[in-house]
């Protein structure tokens, strides 16, 4: 929940959806809650569905149409057939955004969803403690504020007089420092860090809620067995814990693969495209270069692997009924 | 349960970094401001004259009142709208149960992962042949509707739990169903509703890409947007610019502040829900 | 139960948008193609008159030439105001088709211009050009500003843009440093350059301090000063207008940019090249932490006021000694675009810059370069050992030697953005080798340029 650029993210979402929660039993068979005229309940969603329809699923469609074509924006267009398409994953420059936000996925979701678990088990018991309120509302601060602040933020902590370079020379390892945003190298990292630190807030929360779900009774079988902390984590926390796991990932993946306010503030791209990602590449085909059709292929591309993405991970985390 | 002594030490350790890893950014930010102008200070250094008037002139610089008043002006372009339409919706879905929902829900469904960059190209010529380029209205139309499938999710949620027996008793009172819903209906969904409320808030005042491409006047841009073009236009000035990205960050983070409990419970239900 | 009706009616749903998709008609866009290239055809030049008008403009940040102007002729025409948009370059590069479409000025600082014409976005001056007698000035000001039917060749053709001023790059060099290190007067052959940068490195002096991050590769300005001393202006030249059958790997580019690549090797540069903007240099040369920076005179102005009498300016010296010297001069461009309210009052306005007294005073003591118009043309007097008093001198050299060229970095409208930056970037990263470069370049410039 945290993207502004992406808006907003689902929980478990599509697959797991369906059914959710209704209560079984309730009203066995009933297709319809209230005895109503069958256009109610229509003209009710109708206007949501309106918007929806004009501002998002027409869009939607015109991507798709736009990708068929090569278009300028301004003079008439031409009907290429699948060769914008062919263009996205031929063309280097444009493959390699998907493999750079692929990459990203590393630091924008497992590193923290795997430090989130580490510290929400280490602080789960004193979950309660005055410390931890306070703690929760400070390290949700980066999930509130826009992504381009954290960008224009980091940017200064990770420029050659940053404070990132302070830290390493004071420590003494004065010889790693560099600019780490203009260092083909480690510019992709930076910018994951950028990432991380928007993410493992909300991860770390996250898993935190859940285990103080998680049944004492369970840990104390575990210790009973002879279980010593690590066991523990793994056979007990881990489990219990897929559902949200499953949601972290969820919207930390979906955040990666449209990344877009962080590196449009921090490195437009650069440097030599090294961070150059869809969404970015997006936005400069369709408007700076006026490719048109190229840009919306690769839009559809991008739809196409977001899905790809997580409906894995929905079907592996889903909660079995 | 009795928490060891050394697991309580080792948790709190934990805490204090976390919170050092979050807040030290910004304090970073804080003393770069502070430098002279047009300066290039290095990482944390506190000034030896510290210069409180950066601040005065980031405001003067980005016109912080215009844009205050014009993301003001789309939030409450944008939220309540949402939220009527995402009510309406979820209880026809959730409740009336109309014949189709599965489709009409799938739809919403279908757009929950969308990222916005997919649709950007086709939205900018949509909006343009509307003639709403770089008016307020470019940003709200379109994020009513790309916040719907969220948003109908969310209430659909609240609304699949309500037990049944609630409208029929009302029915039987000869309550239509226009006035069950806004009646019985909404006051229920209040706290729903009101936690939505802040998560489109949020998403309103700190979307970027909309803003930059739809909007090109910083003054009718959301905040994010207005930053990014401050970010621009002073991005060679990195204590002015350290100046205005607090102020820009300031109204957020004390509506937060203020509603900080609200805000914690929204987002982590914002992710869980669903 | 649920997820088998769920999935069936999820293929209808794709089914029913593929259809959609499939009748929905033709392409996007067919219908309104605008009339490219419309030219007003003013019969007398237009005045400025008494009537309340508001010119919306387009400018960059960080040069205040362009907000001096236009004090100034609010200051004589009262009843003009302005309604100012500012950008960085990166950023107007980015935005200029979308705004010139969309949002038109009446007046905007111009990125490259060909695909900007070929769109049809930018309004043809020709007309104005005939009634203000800009006809009548040196047509090497005005050359890099023709292009051609459909948006190339460059070079030739109807005028699109104007200058405020057409500006020159060179070295600059600190004069206290420069000293320390014991230069008596400027290099005049490349390898007394290469001895110089050698010295100052020995003398654990940064020798050059050039910006080459975020999306804008300084090392360009570099880079084409040694294409130059290499080997001659003219095809470069060309291969920047899109005249056919030119290309930038040439055997003479190549040895430059491995000369550029031994630069880079020997540590000649800022160890942070890759991570400095432009405004970084900036203050990384005026804090006196470098001996040379590659930049252009629009500068002059600006160290003239802020270290007076510490900067020295030098063109590149050539290979060979007396050798003719060349470097990159261009017109700082604004154009109208095609769809601007008041046409007719932004031209009034370009035209009055190159000739009004006062406009050609500011042109000269903020803008630091030579303005445009008539060469007889009124001069403010200017100190012959100050910045701005060098840069004009080597201005008259370059005319001289014909030793003008546009920038390689505005062959085409991406060129820049997708080929240069990112491949210099790469070079200084020891990522790149200098053949994989021009190749990279050459072949993004076709994709634009066509072949």
């Amino acid at each position: 929940m945290t993207s502004p650029s992406t808006g907003p993210k689902p929980g478990p979402g599509p697959a797991g959806a369906p059914g959710r929660g209704r209560r079984p039993g309730l009203r066995p068979g009933a297709p319809a809650g209230l005895r109503t005229r069958w256009w109610v309940g229509w003209a009710f969603a109708a206007p949501a569905l309106a918007a929806y329809a004009v501002f998002v699923l027409w869009p939607m469609v015109l991507t798709a149409q736009y990708s068929l074509y090569q278009w300028n924006g301004i003079g008439p267009s031409t009907w290429v057939g699948l060769d914008n398409y062919g263009r996205v994953f031929t063309d280097p420059e444009l493959l390699d955004t998907i493999l750079n936000a692929i990459r990203l996925i590393v630091f924008f979701s497992v590193i923290p969803v795997l430090l989130g678990l580490a510290i929400a088990a280490t602080i789960r018991r004193i979950a309660a403690s005055r410390l931890a309120v306070v703690a929760r509302t400070v390290v949700f601060v980066p999930q509130v504020i826009p992504l381009v602040a954290a960008g224009i933020t980091w940017s200064w902590l990770l420029s050659s007089d940053g404070l990132v370079n302070q830290l390493l020379s004071a420590i003494g390892l004065g010889g790693v420092t560099r600019a780490w945003l203009g260092d083909l190298s480690t510019a992709l990292p930076a910018v994951g860090v950028i990432g991380a630190w928007v993410q493992l807030g909300l991860c770390t929360l996250l898993l935190l809620a859940g285990m103080s779900r998680i049944d004492p009774a369970l840990y104390e079988a575990a210790r009973l067995d002879g279980a010593g902390p690590l066991r523990e984590f793994f056979s007990v926390t881990v489990p219990s814990l897929r559902q949200e796991i499953g949601v972290c990932v969820t919207v930390t993946v979906i955040s990666a693969l449209a990344s877009f306010d962080i590196i449009y503030i921090s490195t437009q791209g650069g440097p030599g495209n090294s961070t150059m990602v869809p969404g970015l590449e997006i936005f400069y085909q369709a408007f700076s270069d006026r490719e048109i059709g190229v840009a919306s292929a690769l839009a559809v591309v991008l739809m196409a692997l977001v899905l790809l993405c997580v409906l894995p991970v929905q079907r592996l985390t889903r909660e079995r009924p | 349960m009795i928490v060891g002594k050394r697991e309580a030490w080792t948790g709190r350790v934990f805490l204090v970094l976390l919170m050092a890893f979050t807040i030290v950014p910004f304090i970073s930010l804080f003393v770069t401001a502070l430098h002279p102008s047009g300066s290039y200070p290095s990482g944390l250094e506190w000034p030896s004259e510290p210069r409180w008037g950066n601040f005065a002139d980031a405001f003067r610089a980005a016109h912080m009142g215009d844009l205050l008043w014009s993301s003001t002006l789309i939030v409450l372009g944008v939220v309540p709208v949402s939220l009527v339409l995402a009510t309406m919706a979820g209880f026809a879905l959730g409740h009336l149960r109309m014949a189709g929902r599965h489709l009409v829900f799938l739809m919403f469904v279908l757009g929950l992962t969308l990222p916005f960059e997919g649709i950007i190209t086709p939205l900018y010529y949509l909006v343009r042949d509307m003639g709403l380029l770089n008016t307020r209205w470019a940003i709200i139309l379109p994020l009513i509707g790309l916040f719907m499938p969220f948003a109908v999710y969310w209430m659909r949620a609240h609304f699949i739990n309500l037990p049944d027996d609630l409208s029929e008793a009302a029915q039987l009172d000869g309550a239509n169903v226009w006035q069950l819903f806004w009646r019985v209906h909404v006051p229920l969904a209040a706290p729903a509703i009101s936690s939505l409320a802040i998560l489109l808030f949020l998403w309103t005042w700190n979307q970027f890409l909309l803003a930059i491409v739809l909007v090109d006047d910083p003054a009718k841009r959301t905040m994010a947007g207005a930053l990014g073009a401050f970010q621009g236009q002073w991005g060679t000035d990195i204590p002015l610019l350290c100046a205005g990205s607090l102020l820009i960050l300031a109204p957020t983070l004390i509506v937060f502040l203020i509603f900080q409990r609200r805000f914690v419970s929204a987002l982590l239900q914002g992710s869980v829900k669903g | 139960m649920t997820r088998s009706i769920s999935r069936r009616e999820a293929a209808l749903g794709f089914l029913a948008i593929a259809g959609t998709l499939a009748v929905g008609c033709g392409g996007p866009g067919g219908g309104g193609s605008r009339p490219s290239g419309t030219s007003p055809s003013p019969s007398a030049a237009p005045t400025i008159g008494t009537e309340p008008v508001t010119l919306k403009a387009y400018f960059e940040t960080g040069f205040p030439l362009a907000r001096a102007l236009t004090d100034e002729f609010t200051r004589q025409f009262p009843n003009v105001t302005w309604d100012i948009r500012e950008d960085q370059f990166a950023v107007i590069t980015q935005n200029a088709p979308r705004v010139l479409a969309d949002d038109p000025p009446d007046l905007m600082r111009l990125p490259q211009v060909s695909e900007l014409v070929g769109d049809g976005l930018l309004l043809n001056l020709d007309g104005y050009a005939e009634v203000f007698g800009w006809s009548d000035w040196p047509p090497s000001q005005l050359e890099q500003l023709r292009v051609g039917e459909g948006g190339r060749p460059r070079g030739e053709g109807s005028l699109y843009a104007m200058g405020l001023n057409f500006s020159m790059t060179g070295v600059f060099y600190n004069r206290t440093l420069a000293e320390r290190i014991g230069m008596a007067a400027p290099p005049a052959t490349l390898a007394e350059f290469d001895d110089l940068l050698a010295s100052a490195k020995a003398a654990g002096i940064v020798p050059i301090v050039q910006f080459n991050g975020g999306a804008t590769g300084g090392f360009a300005f570099p880079l084409q000063n040694l294409m130059a001393a290499y080997g001659a202006a003219g095809p470069i030249n060309d291969w920047i207008f899109q005249k056919p059958g030119v290309t930038i790997d040439t055997p003479s580019n190549l040895a430059a940019v491995r000369h550029l690549q031994e630069w880079i090797e020997a540590g000649y540069f800022d160890a942070d090249a890759n991570a400095m903007e432009y405004a970084q240099m900036m203050s990384t040369f005026m804090a006196g932490d470098a001996l040379l920076m590659f930049n252009g005179d629009w500068e002059s102005g600006n160290l003239d006021g802020e270290m007076p009498g510490e900067v020295g300016f030098f063109l590149m010296p050539p290979a060979e000694e007396g050798g003719p010297v060349a470097t990159m001069s261009a017109p700082l461009t604004y154009g109208i675009s095609a769809n601007a309210a008041h046409p007719d009052e932004a031209a009034f306005f370009l035209d009055w810059a190159a000739t009004d007294e006062r406009a050609r005073e500011i042109v000269v003591e903020v803008g630091g370069s030579h303005p445009m118009g008539l060469p007889d043309a009124h001069m403010p007097d200017v100190a012959e050992d100050s910045v701005t008093g060098q840069t004009l001198a080597a201005g008259a050299r370059i005319a001289e030697d014909d030793g003008a060229m546009d920038f390689i970095a505005n062959a085409t409208g991406s060129v820049y953005a997708k080929g240069w930056t990112p491949q210099l970037q790469r070079l200084f990263a020891g990522d790149q080798d200098p053949d994989g470069l021009l190749a990279a370049v050459q072949s993004e410039y076709e994709i634009e340029a066509g072949s």
